[in-house]
């Protein structure tokens, strides 16, 4: 454990050293985030509201999403793929720490960095912009964390399940693209899965992608209530433990035909 | 002495994606791969025993690190038994490599952008190190490496030579019982090179530690190895002590000799003629028929001397013979295994 926490650190440490790719990538958050915030209002400024989302919280959505898109690193990550491709996956295996966890923790680092750094920022700048709601009451803040938690749990444990297809393919970064992509989409982080037609988001339940990012914002606008809310969160937990146990799987037949390329 | 690593028949087969030129092969590797299959790895059993400082030699491509990735328990074999301290490397990897250390001298283990002492702390709970003992095993190590003008430097900004102090400190700041080092000299200077060699020497003789070492430079198995183990084309030609090979694959061994006279002939019955060069003679003997002892007492006997030096051929020669002329694969195989 402390280990985990320590990676954590090194990770967070690591990631600050980085000020420039930061700054660069705020700058290009921010406006593609104004862009985005200006479709959903042309969508919904005739409508007033569709399946109970309203203007404000679409735009709330649709921003504090854009704050959490580095956080949760939404697009996806080739790492874990590249360093089974250039072999340095080998310095990994051989400490005596879970690959799984071993990449939690310098996830979680760099996550928390960009948290920080990015999210904090963009949410504070877009205040003066948007009316962004908050949650109603302590109890909603911490449903609201819990959820983000899970959410940022179920993404990395998805993006650690895709890389590992570099252990079966020379080139994995076509089927990554495609996995992340259709994350992206069906996780609601384009667009809010409520403004999609009920097929598709009936659809999208039987995936784990709405608990990586769908679930935790209604959460944090106060959608769901009650019943609707512990359901939410105990689907995400579900989600999350069959992905955990999928990686897991996964990783030790990848292990046993593992080739460790150069030298 | 116990034995410390088992190696029974171990095979290790790579399948190897085959291009065919061309478009119309790239389509047809499209539809139709073809896979061709690569011995790394072909029948090599040997043994370790507690404390042994093992060179493993072999051209590019012979398997060395192929071995080497088994024994760290990173690839599991196609074929044959492994132990390593009584367990399967691969089998139980992430309990075992806590007591192993592993260099590979080609990347590196640290935290790229962090300071050397960042990636060195981790290790303390990585591998529950009680804090004091980690304390000494670090201040010792620095010493001996010499760390300490580097230690606070982040790893992308040292030489090729201090990247490899850190990452040797690294791999055994838990105190591993056995050490592998995977071209731990690989394009570093002939400073750096020693240092690491003393180094290397150091933990075998004081803290016991059995080291498996591969390397190109031979002057690192002169300094370090009693032993060598050479492999060529995924198979082990010659297992034995270093002085061993070279009386098997080299018999002629050379007398250079300064005569305190001038003397117009100075052939020995028995022998080629020397070559030549002023006071200056050079007799190539076989040190199998003929002792250095014996051509000595025989030079001795008949002219006044000023000097002798006998010559045997460097390691590097033998080396380059036995892997170019393949000396050792299969009916010669002299004393080898």
């Amino acid at each position: 454990m402390v280990t985990f926490w320590r990676i954590i650190k090194l990770s967070f440490l690591q990631q600050l050293t980085y000020r420039t790719a930061m700054l660069a990538g705020l700058v290009t958050n921010f406006f593609w985030g104004l862009f985005r915030a200006a479709v959903v209002m042309a969508l919904l400024s005739s409508q007033g509201s569709v399946n109970g989302l309203d203007l404000p919280g679409a735009l709330t959505f649709i921003v504090v999403g854009q704050a959490m898109l580095a956080f949760m690193n939404i697009f996806g990550s080739y790492e874990l793929m590249t360093s089974v491709y250039t072999g340095s996956i080998a310095a990994d295996l051989v400490r005596p720490v879970p690959l799984f966890f071993l990449w939690m923790g310098k996830d979680l680092g760099r996550s928390v960095v960009n948290l920080l750094g990015r999210g904090v920022l963009l949410v504070a700048v877009y205040a003066f912009f948007f009316p962004i709601q908050t949650p109603k009451s302590g109890l909603g803040w911490l449903a609201a964390l819990g959820s983000l938690l899970l959410g940022w749990l179920l993404c990395f444990a998805w993006r650690f399940l895709v890389n590992l297809a570099a252990f079966w393919t020379p080139d994995a970064r076509g089927v990554g693209r495609a996995a992340f992509i259709a994350s992206q989409l069906l996780s609601g982080f384009i667009l809010p899965l409520r403004m999609y037609p009920d097929w598709f988001v009936q659809f999208s339940q039987y995936t784990p992608f709405p608990g990586m990012f769908n679930t935790s914002m209604e959460v944090y606008l106060g959608l769901l209530n009650g019943e609707a809310l512990l359901s939410a969160l105990a689907q995400q937990a579900a989600w999350l433990a069959v992905l955990v146990l999928a990686c897991y799987a996964v990783l030790r037949l990848g292990l046993r035909k593992l080739v460790i390329q150069g030298g | 002495m116990p034995e410390m690593i088992r190696v029974e028949g171990l095979q290790k087969t790579f399948r190897v994606m085959e291009r065919r030129p061309g478009l119309r092969g790239a389509v047809l590797n499209l539809f139709a791969p073809r896979h061709r299959m690569v011995q790394a790895v072909n029948a090599v059993s040997f043994s370790l025993q507690a404390g042994e400082l093992v060179g493993y030699l072999g051209p590019n491509g012979a398997g060395k690190s192929t071995t080497i990735k088994v024994l760290t328990g990173l690839l599991v074999p196609t074929a044959g038994e492994v132990q390593v301290n009584g367990v399967v490397p691969w089998k139980v990897r992430e309990r075992y490599v806590r007591q192993i250390g592993a260099v590979f001298g080609y990347r590196s283990t640290l935290w790229w952008d962090l300071p050397v002492i960042d990636s060195l702390e981790l290790l303390q709970p990585m591998y529950d190190i009680p804090p004091a003992r980690f304390r000494s095993n670090l201040a010792e190590f620095s010493r001996l490496l010499d760390l300490e003008p580097f230690i606070n430097t982040p790893v992308r900004s040292l030489s090729l030579g201090q990247r490899m102090r850190a990452d040797i400190c690294a791999a055994l700041l838990h105190e591993p019982h056995l050490l592998f080092l995977d071209e731990p000299t690989i394009g570093l200077d002939v400073v750096a090179k020693e240092h690491i060699r003393q180094f290397v020497s150091h933990v075998n003789r004081q803290r016991g530690v059995t080291v498996l070492l591969t390397t190109h430079d031979l002057s690192d198995v002169e300094r370090l190895c009693e032993r060598v183990m050479i492999l060529d084309l995924g198979r082990l030609l010659y297992d034995g002590s270093l002085a061993g090979l070279n009386d098997a694959f080299e018999s002629f061994w050379s007398l250079k000799v300064d005569f305190a006279e001038d003397y117009a002939d100075v052939n020995l019955p028995g022998l080629p003629a020397p070559r030549r060069e002023g006071r200056q003679a050079v007799y190539a003997f076989d040190h199998r028929e003929l002792s250095s002892a014996e051509l000595i007492r025989r030079l001795l006997e008949r002219f006044a001397i000023a000097d002798l030096e006998v010559r045997r051929p460097p390691l590097e020669e033998t080396i380059r013979r036995i892997y170019q002329e393949k000396l050792l694969v299969d009916g010669e195989r002299g004393q080898a295994v």
